[in-house]
């Protein structure tokens, strides 16, 4: 079962070349390659955005469980994106001395880039209010918008969305929201007669908790990635897309829970004993999610439902990284350009170096990061889909035709889902696309 | 005869199943009455799993629990029995597809020796552990 | 003297200008626009302090001496000038192939517009008009785009039948109206003298005839604008800013002061006529610039439906409307420019002006935010909304002209309001939607670039927030040639005009 070993030597094919649109693509990865092309410039571009995104990450998987474990139900959440020390402090579970299984081998607080930032910001030191209002800080407003697009289109597998429609949840939720609210008969009088409203929210807050749990391991993969490319030990894509394949089975039992502490007692929402699983509950509900649904975003472009420019059926919805269109980053409050201008404060200097040599250098920077993004993403994909190949079907050496036919038609099946023409996937094999 | 766990312990080539077994708190159910079939896939399989995935799934009991569980099915059913259905439902809530039945292949592991019968079942033993999705 | 400096200026720089050394391309660059706007500055100065009127020999046998003046028609055309020609210089690429010649070639087409603004002497205009045909043509004909040698020769064609019909009618007006008199001094062809003897009718229609036949070529108006769609699309754009701004502008100032001001009686006689040739042309005009399919035409187009509006109100020739018209001569000549200016960006940038070929030009990142923005302005204007220089222009046009010919007048606001579609239509195509990656590759505008459409856009607003700084020029001298009245009170105010101006020469 080990997912790196490319066809040793030439040997005869066991099976006929596909005939898919993609067969190309489809044939790197039958080779154990990615979607996207090895190549150096690649590499760097993915390596070095992983590394930019890892840092406001390490911002977002702090908040976002800070939300859901504190900050909870505040009716007016005007503070909720001044994260308390206690979490920025927070031990991550994959970095530092004490962590069980460490991926990364910094540190186990907030990153320093992340805490530098968070005094300066883009303009000088002053009050956190001043950055907050002047919009000078990381842009947790992303961060929830992914959260709404997994809460939204639910139904992407494992078991986590049947839960929270379960008794059990109810319960579970109904004690939380009791003891939040104690000694508020204001809120309490709510609850009683809205009950389905705080539900749907403490929904929410689970579902923000599942993308902290789940970003909380990719800040450190990311960060090893960056560390190792640096020393010059990830000389390839497809050993870039190892990492991460090997990185999600060994991170995939972690368990996916809600704790809520309330007035120093905990609340179990969803006990870790559920058996969520990272893998199942948490990344590829997310990979699904975000990376290729979502929803159309407002300010980018106009779409009329009623003549059908929105698909019917959300499994069809196509407004992710992997079909978004990255020209109309810099609207303001776009979920994408937010982001954008997040790794734009942590881009590392060959990756300046590379955007001054290109298009418009410095003031297109927003979108040739954005095209780098979308090139690291279809590699992220390319490492689920690899992993998913490996879990649910053959290794790419089987010897059986029957094995490797299967594993063409997983290959074609994927592949299928970018026959649409929004598909940026023959836009990412050339390196013109910038 | 012996009960499940009592034929791999005495089989030799379980004991990361059977320590597995034990991390998650199943061993109590196994030796219930059942009937299970279990599908018992050998050390090798579990060797195969890419580093860490093991370690992670042993320090977190109910996932592992999760995953141990879906090789396990109600009812004691033998390769013939098995084999007239396309899939079955594994304890874990998953479907488990028979993909192949010569050679008698279930989800995309082998089963490498049918039909071993015990007091509480059945057991099949599998080269490779299966995951549920 | 300041006369003369006016146009001593380009005819100096001109002729320096090819003797500049040829490696340094900035430096014959900057002269010109120094040239331009040095004029404008003497310009301002002949505005505040207004020069005497100036007459020299030159040929007196035939009538021509150069008999140069400032008045409230004039003034603000020289103005124009000036500044078109200054902004058209600053328009053109820093890269511009074979610099001298082409500024020269401007400066030499501004030196004829503003000797044709500045003449007192109709000879002396004719022969100013004239002189503007031959560095236009070769503007056309050498820095044009594929189809140059064909726009060329239309452009040529079409000036060499204006500028004769031009000096037939001339010619014809000083004969008829002095020849009469036999005297047996040579015939003088001063504007006094020209107003001091009257043409009988017949003469004066077939004067006024050939003089529309030059001036409505030179506007254009339908049906003689033959050469103006393809010129426009053919030569580049700061040479059609200079075009559509400042030459066209001959032919208003022709109309006016020929045709309104010295042949009263014929130009009521055709102007029923005269104002539904306007209504076609506005007409013809906007509906072909909403079939367009190429930028550079749908303007062309649109800046013939324009002349249409400027022509009603020639026609009607009420104090109003010949406000109006006046007003719309500067409006347009600052909005064509603008928008002439801003095409001219477009194609450098992506390397052409067809319309279906653009879309998201106005992405904030990879577009040409700027310009876009810009030229979306510039559109409002042209398509009339309040607050910018074509309202008031247009608004003066209408209520001048609705008295005299309401149909007229009707069916050229209905053209108007065509302006907004097809500015809506081209905004739509070219600014939004997505922009294409493969074309998106260049770079964005420079200062130095944005600096003529940014000083144009300055005045469209302007203009439209004060717009006395388009009409007061000429309130003094518009009233006195007026025709007719729109009603009493205008009449009065015709009479003795008492609203606020500026202080302009008599």
């Amino acid at each position: 079962m080990t997912t790196t070993t490319p066809p040793a030597g030439i040997r005869t094919p066991l099976i006929p070349p596909s005939t898919h649109p993609y067969a190309e693509v489809i044939h790197r990865l039958e080779a154990g390659g990615s979607m996207l092309p090895d190549t150096p410039e690649n590499l760097q571009q993915i390596i070095g955005i992983y590394k930019a995104y890892a840092v406001p990450m390490d911002f977002y998987w702090r908040d976002l469980l800070y939300i859901a474990e504190q900050v909870f139900l505040n009716p007016l959440p005007a503070f909720k994106y001044f994260i308390s020390q206690e979490y920025l402090d927070r031990p991550n579970s994959y970095a530092g001395d004490q962590s069980q299984l460490r991926i990364w081998r910094g540190g186990e607080k907030a990153h320093p880039e992340l805490l530098a930032f968070m005094e300066r910001g883009e303009t000088r030191r002053m009050p956190k209010l001043l950055h907050h209002l002047w919009h000078d800080r990381v842009n947790m407003e992303f961060a929830e918008a992914c959260m709404r697009a997994m809460l939204w289109h639910q139904g992407m597998g494992g078991r986590f969305n049947d839960y929270l429609e379960s008794e059990a949840y109810r319960a579970n939720a109904d004690r939380a929201i009791k003891a939040y609210f104690r000694g508020n008969p204001l809120m309490l009088g709510l609850y009683a007669l809205f009950p389905e409203m705080f539900l749907e929210q403490v929904r929410q807050l689970s579902t923000t908790a599942n993308l902290g749990l789940f970003w909380e391991v990719m800040a450190p993969v990311f960060f090893e990635m960056s560390d190792l490319y640096d020393e010059g030990q990830l000389t390839s894509v497809p050993q870039a897309m190892d990492f991460l394949v090997n990185g999600i089975f060994a991170v995939a039992g972690r368990p996916i829970y809600h704790h809520v502490f309330i007035r120093g007692e905990c609340f179990e929402i969803i006990p870790m004993s559920e058996g969520f699983t990272w893998l199942y509950e948490a990344a590829l509900p997310y990979v699904e999610a975000v990376f290729y649904r979502t929803s159309p975003f407002r300010g980018t472009k106009s779409y009329n439902a009623q003549a059908g420019q929105v698909p019917a059926d959300q499994a069809d919805f196509h407004y992710g990284i992997l079909y978004a269109d990255v020209f109309p980053v810099g609207s303001a409050g776009i979920p994408p350009t937010l982001l954008m201008q997040d790794m734009l404060h942590f881009l590392p200097p060959y990756l300046q170096e590379l955007y001054r040599e290109h298009r418009r250098g410095e003031e297109d920077q927003l979108v040739q990061l954005g095209i780098t993004f979308q090139r690291s993403m279809y590699n992220v994909t390319s490492a689920v889909i690899q992993a998913l190949r490996c879990a649910l079907l053959y290794p790419l050496d089987d010897t059986d035709p029957k094995h490797l036919l299967a594993n063409r038609q997983f290959f074609e099946a994927q592949m299928d889902r970018f026959l649409r023409p929004e598909a940026r996937l023959p836009d990412i094999q050339s390196q013109d696309y910038r | 005869m012996a009960t499940i766990l009592e034929t791999a312990a005495a089989v030799g080539c379980f004991n990361t199943l059977l320590a597995a077994v034990d991390a998650a708190g199943l061993r109590g159910a196994l030796e219930g009455p059942g009937p299970f079939t279990v599908l018992a896939p050998v050390d090798e399989a579990f060797a195969a799993l890419p580093p860490g995935t093991l370690q992670t799934l042993v320090d977190n009991p109910p996932q592992l629990a999760r995953i141990l569980k879906y090789h396990v099915i109600a009812g004691a059913h033998s390769r013939a029995a098995l084999c007239a259905q396309p899939e079955w439902p594994s304890l874990e809530g998953a479907p488990i597809p028979i993909r192949s039945t010569d050679p008698f292949e279930v989800k995309n592991a082998t089963v490498v020796t049918a039909d071993v019968a015990c007091d509480n079942g059945v057991v099949h033993v599998i080269n490779r552990v299966i995951l549920p999705g | 003297m300041t006369l003369l400096l006016l146009l001593l200026l380009p005819l100096v720089a001109g002729l320096v200008l090819p003797l500049l050394p040829q490696s340094r391309p900035l430096l014959v660059r900057g002269v010109a626009a120094a040239t331009a706007l040095t004029q404008l500055v003497v310009g301002l100065v002949a505005w505040r302090q207004p020069p005497a009127d100036l007459s020299l020999t030159w040929l007196p046998r035939l009538g021509l001496s150069l008999d140069l003046g400032l008045d409230g028609l004039s003034l603000p055309m020289v103005l124009l000038a000036g500044l078109i020609t200054a902004m058209a210089v600053l328009a053109s690429p820093a890269d511009q192939s074979r610099p001298r010649l082409y500024f020269a070639l401007m400066l030499a087409t501004n030196l004829g517009v503003v000797g044709a603004f500045l003449a007192r002497n109709a000879l002396l205009f004719v022969l100013a008009f004239e002189l503007v045909l031959i560095p236009t043509t070769l503007l056309v004909a050498i820095w044009g785009g594929e189809r140059r040698a064909g726009a060329a020769v239309r452009f040529l064609l079409f000036g060499a039948v204006s500028g004769l019909s031009l000096l037939g009618g001339v010619l014809a007006f000083g004969w008829f109206g002095q020849g009469a008199s036999g005297a047996d001094s040579a015939v003088s062809f001063s504007f006094e003298a020209l107003a001091a003897t009257p043409l009988p009718p017949s003469a004066q229609m077939l004067v006024l005839g050939l003089l529309l036949l030059g001036f409505g070529i030179k506007l254009p108006i339908v049906p003689v604008h033959g050469w103006q769609p393809i010129s426009y699309a053919e030569a580049p754009a700061p040479v059609v800013m200079l075009l559509g701004g400042v030459v066209s502008k001959l032919g208003a100032y022709g109309l006016l002061r020929f045709g309104v001001g010295l042949l009263p009686d014929a130009w009521s006689a055709f102007s029923p006529w005269i104002a539904a040739a306007g209504a076609v042309s506005a007409v013809y005009g906007a509906l072909n610039a909403v079939v367009a399919t190429d930028i550079r035409r749908l303007m062309a187009y649109s800046s013939l439906g324009h002349m249409g509006l400027l022509v009603l109100a020639l026609a009607a020739a009420t104090p109003m409307s010949l406000q109006g018209a006046v007003a719309q001569v500067l409006a347009h000549g600052l909005i064509v420019a603008l928008l002439f200016d801003c095409v001219g960006l477009i194609q450098r940038k992506t390397g052409t002006t067809a319309i279906a070929e653009l879309s998201g030009l106005l992405n904030p990142i990879r577009g040409l935010p700027f310009t876009m923005g810009l030229m979306l302005l510039a559109l409002m204007a042209a398509a009339g909304i309040p607050g910018l220089a074509g309202f008031p222009a247009e608004l003066l046009v209408f209520e001048g002209s609705w008295t005299v010919f309401p149909r007229a007048t009707l069916i050229c606001l209905v053209a108007s309001g065509f302006t907004a579609v097809y500015a809506v239509r081209l905004f739509n195509r070219v600014a939004f939607g997505r922009l294409d990656n493969n074309r998106a590759d260049w770079q964005s505008t420079r200062l130095s670039e944005r600096l003529p459409a940014v000083v144009l856009t300055t005045l469209v607003v302007l203009a439209g927030i004060w717009p006395v700084g388009l009409t007061a020029w000429s309130e003094a001298s518009t009233a006195a040639i007026a025709l007719r009245h729109s009603d009493p009170v205008v009449h009065h105010l015709a009479l003795a005009p008492t609203s606020p101006s500026l202080s302009l020469p008599a």
